[in-house]
């Protein structure tokens, strides 16, 4: 009998090994949080022109694997997710139930076009840190509680732009975006400012997000006769002028490029065929199917804990490292302890949150007014309907980021 | 430069057009402003893409979308419109609406955000013209509104069903005591809008994009079309159609106005209302 327990004993503790090597978070004791849960809170704007709350998706598969394993030394994470629907008098709202009524002692995983303008006065006034899993507005890298993992719209669209200057020679561009406010001309300024302080070139067209008439867009910015397109949209407007740029007859006449947002494993087979080594997209994360251990940890808790519907893309592997990131900080506080006020402190004070997702370590940045430190970011393009990485992770060269580059340097940080 | 955006715009103008044509066919048989008209375009080239995707032939996945776009319109017309048909103009318009919600719901649970281009044989054929392409798809999409506008224009003013439309058009009540079939001529105005629907559909996806929300709302523009037409002339919409597709490609030359040039179709209608509304005062004034 006691050879069999002890046998069974055996068996039971390798199996709980063999999974905490495949899957790993938080504490990994396989044992169910049962403590007073910890409030954690998140704004995604997923009904709408398009659907952003794949982060907040993967934040929630890492908050219940977290809470499957011991929780935050016994205590399990309780993570309210909203939809501000694009809204910003509903993010507001959001902001107003989770941070004054639910009382979160942070907010992790976000993802908002609406919120970051709306509400982060008032994060700052509630002393509530963010840990965003995608920023998209200028606001979401200008705010001091706030800080995305991502690297944002206007340094993947400048680093895509370098990219063709390096790689193909391109001098002039145009950049298409859209025109909202705090977005698409903000974007498009990091490319227009890093060509002015490089003797380049560059051109910024505004488009409406309903624009129906793509052909026309591409027609504007070809006769501006550029070396190449840049383009910070959302992927389906990416497609429509992509198959428009086709039909035209101009693929092989001007390069093309896109921040981030083209980054998606369905739209080379969209594009089709034509595309094929000739469109490439920077990428604010690593490869979607890279094999490097913290990427494989995020597939596997995906596929245990998210539902399918959850987007396996590049805002999920933002929203899986905010909620790894704030896993790892409270599990450094004293359990009793944990409030609004520590964890903000906590949050404040990481400097070197690791991950091979990462292409260098992140950090918050405590006495920064504002933080952007994914900065260093690689290239994909179109290679027989998937993406290939064409480039190593590369430091992006904005001018608007010398506030930034000076706080690493003085912080000793290697960029 | 100003023809090669000419010849930009005539492609998705005559879409419009298209799709303006179906709105007042279908408005002057049954007082229906229809705004589920793109919704349900959208539905059939969804489904249109499936088709192909999974490898049948081009004429499958176009039956398709004319079988699934018809049959929803067949569907809301036979079965929610009778029971508003007593209401005014305005709930039966808002009616249509709610349909149009519900399809693009509907389309997003279905289909997801999964970026898609629904390629048709045409775009492969083209003509240089002032500098720019104009592929075939476009040309089809031209001959669509002529033939459209004459086939619609013959059945009404030759055809009993036509004679019975037009007749439901000035009087419904009258009609029905007439012994017109009411409910069976404004199913058949509902069939034709569907197969409009369905045509626009596909050639929306091709020339603009397959994406539930965009296709829906591109029935704004063919409403402006249809409100040029006076809710009444077929040629007048389908020619404010290519108007307005046209003069938005146009708007591209000029950079200050260039972001803004979908407010075109808005733009012109309310210019349109408020002509047309002026017009109308001085000839009650005069008379």
């Amino acid at each position: 009998m006691l050879v069999t327990c002890t046998a069974a004993a055996i068996w039971l503790s390798a199996g709980s090994g063999v999974q905490a090597q495949t899957i790993r978070c938080g504490m990994n004791n396989g044992q169910k949080a049962t403590g007073v849960p910890i409030n954690i809170g998140g704004i995604v704007s997923k009904t709408g022109p398009d659907d952003f709350s794949a982060s907040a998706g993967a934040a929630e598969a890492y908050f219940k694997c977290v809470n499957q394993n011991g929780g935050i030394n016994g205590r399990p994470i309780n993570y309210s997710v909203g939809d501000d629907r694009w809204n910003p008098e509903t993010a507001t709202q959001l902001r107003a139930k989770l941070v004054d009524d639910q009382k979160v002692v942070a907010m992790v995983g976000s993802s908002s076009f609406a919120e970051c303008a709306a509400n982060a006065k008032a994060y700052e006034a509630s002393n509530v840190v963010v840990i965003a899993g995608v920023g998209v507005p200028r606001e979401c890298f200008t705010s001091k509680n706030y800080a995305p993992l991502n690297a944002g719209p206007r340094l993947s669209t400048v680093a895509a732009a370098q990219h063709l200057n390096e790689r193909d020679g391109a001098k002039s561009f145009v950049c298409i975006s859209l025109n909202i406010p705090n977005f698409g001309a903000w974007a498009c300024d990091g490319i227009d400012v890093w060509a002015k302080a490089n003797g380049l070139k560059s051109t910024t067209i505004l488009i409406d997000p309903g624009s129906s008439d793509a052909n026309s867009t591409i027609l504007q910015a070809a006769a501006l006769k550029p070396d190449a397109i840049v383009f910070c949209l959302s992927k389906s407007v990416i497609v429509s002028l992509l198959v428009a740029a086709e039909q035209q007859g101009i693929v092989d006449k001007i390069k093309f490029g896109s921040g981030a947002a083209a980054y998606a494993s369905d739209l080379p087979a969209a594009i089709g065929p034509a595309w094929n080594k000739k469109f490439l997209t920077n990428m604010e994360f690593q490869a979607i199917d890279s094999t490097a251990p913290d990427n494989k940890n995020w597939l596997a808790i995906m596929d245990k804990y998210a539902d399918a519907s959850v987007s396996r893309d590049t805002f999920s592997q933002g929203g899986y490292l905010a909620a790894r990131l704030a896993t790892e900080t409270l599990l450094k506080l004293d359990p009793a302890k944990i409030d609004r006020d520590t964890v903000s402190d906590a949050l404040r004070k990481v400097s070197k949150f690791e991950s091979d997702i990462l292409c260098t370590s992140w950090y918050f940045g405590a006495d920064a007014a504002r933080h952007n430190a994914n900065s260093v970011l690689r290239t994909s393009i179109v290679d027989e309907n998937a993406w290939k990485v064409v480039s190593p992770c590369t430091k992006v060269v904005d001018p608007e980021l010398a506030d930034i580059r000076a706080y690493e340097q003085k912080s000793g940080m290697d960029r | 430069m100003l023809l090669s955006f000419i010849v930009s715009g005539l492609g998705v103008g005559a879409v419009y057009a298209l799709s303006g044509v179906g709105l007042v066919v279908l408005y002057r048989a049954t007082g229906v402003l229809n705004f589920a008209f793109g919704a349900t375009g959208a539905l059939g080239a969804f489904c249109a893409h499936t088709v192909a995707t999974a490898g049948y032939p081009v004429v499958a996945a176009w039956m398709t979308a004319l079988v699934v776009a018809t049959a929803s319109s067949y569907f809301y017309g036979r079965v929610i419109a009778p029971s508003l048909s007593t209401r005014d103009l305005v709930v039966r318009a808002v009616g249509t609406l709610g349909f149009a919600l519900i399809l693009l719901g509907f389309i997003g649970w279905a289909w997801g955000d999964t970026p898609r281009r629904l390629s048709l044989p045409t775009d492969g054929i083209y003509f240089d013209l002032f500098g720019t392409r104009l592929t075939m798809t476009r040309i089809l999409a031209l001959a669509l509104v002529f033939g459209m506008v004459a086939g619609i224009n013959f059945m009404l003013s030759r055809t009993r069903l036509g004679l019975e439309m037009r007749s439901l058009a000035d009087n419904r009540g009258l009609s029905a005591i007439l012994g017109i079939r009411v409910v069976s001529v404004e199913a058949s105005a509902w069939i034709i809008s569907g197969i409009s629907a369905g045509i626009c559909g596909v050639l929306l996806a091709n020339l603009v994009r397959l994406q539930g929300l965009q296709l829906t709302f591109l029935v704004i523009p063919a409403i402006a079309a249809a409100i040029l037409g006076g809710l009444s002339s077929l040629v007048a919409t389908a020619a404010a159609g290519v108007a307005i597709g046209i003069v938005e490609a146009c708007l591209s030359i000029w950079p200050a106005v260039a972001p803004y040039r979908t407010a075109t179709p808005f733009v012109v209608a309310l210019i349109a209302v408020a002509v047309m509304g002026a017009t109308a005062n001085r000839r009650i004034l005069t008379r």
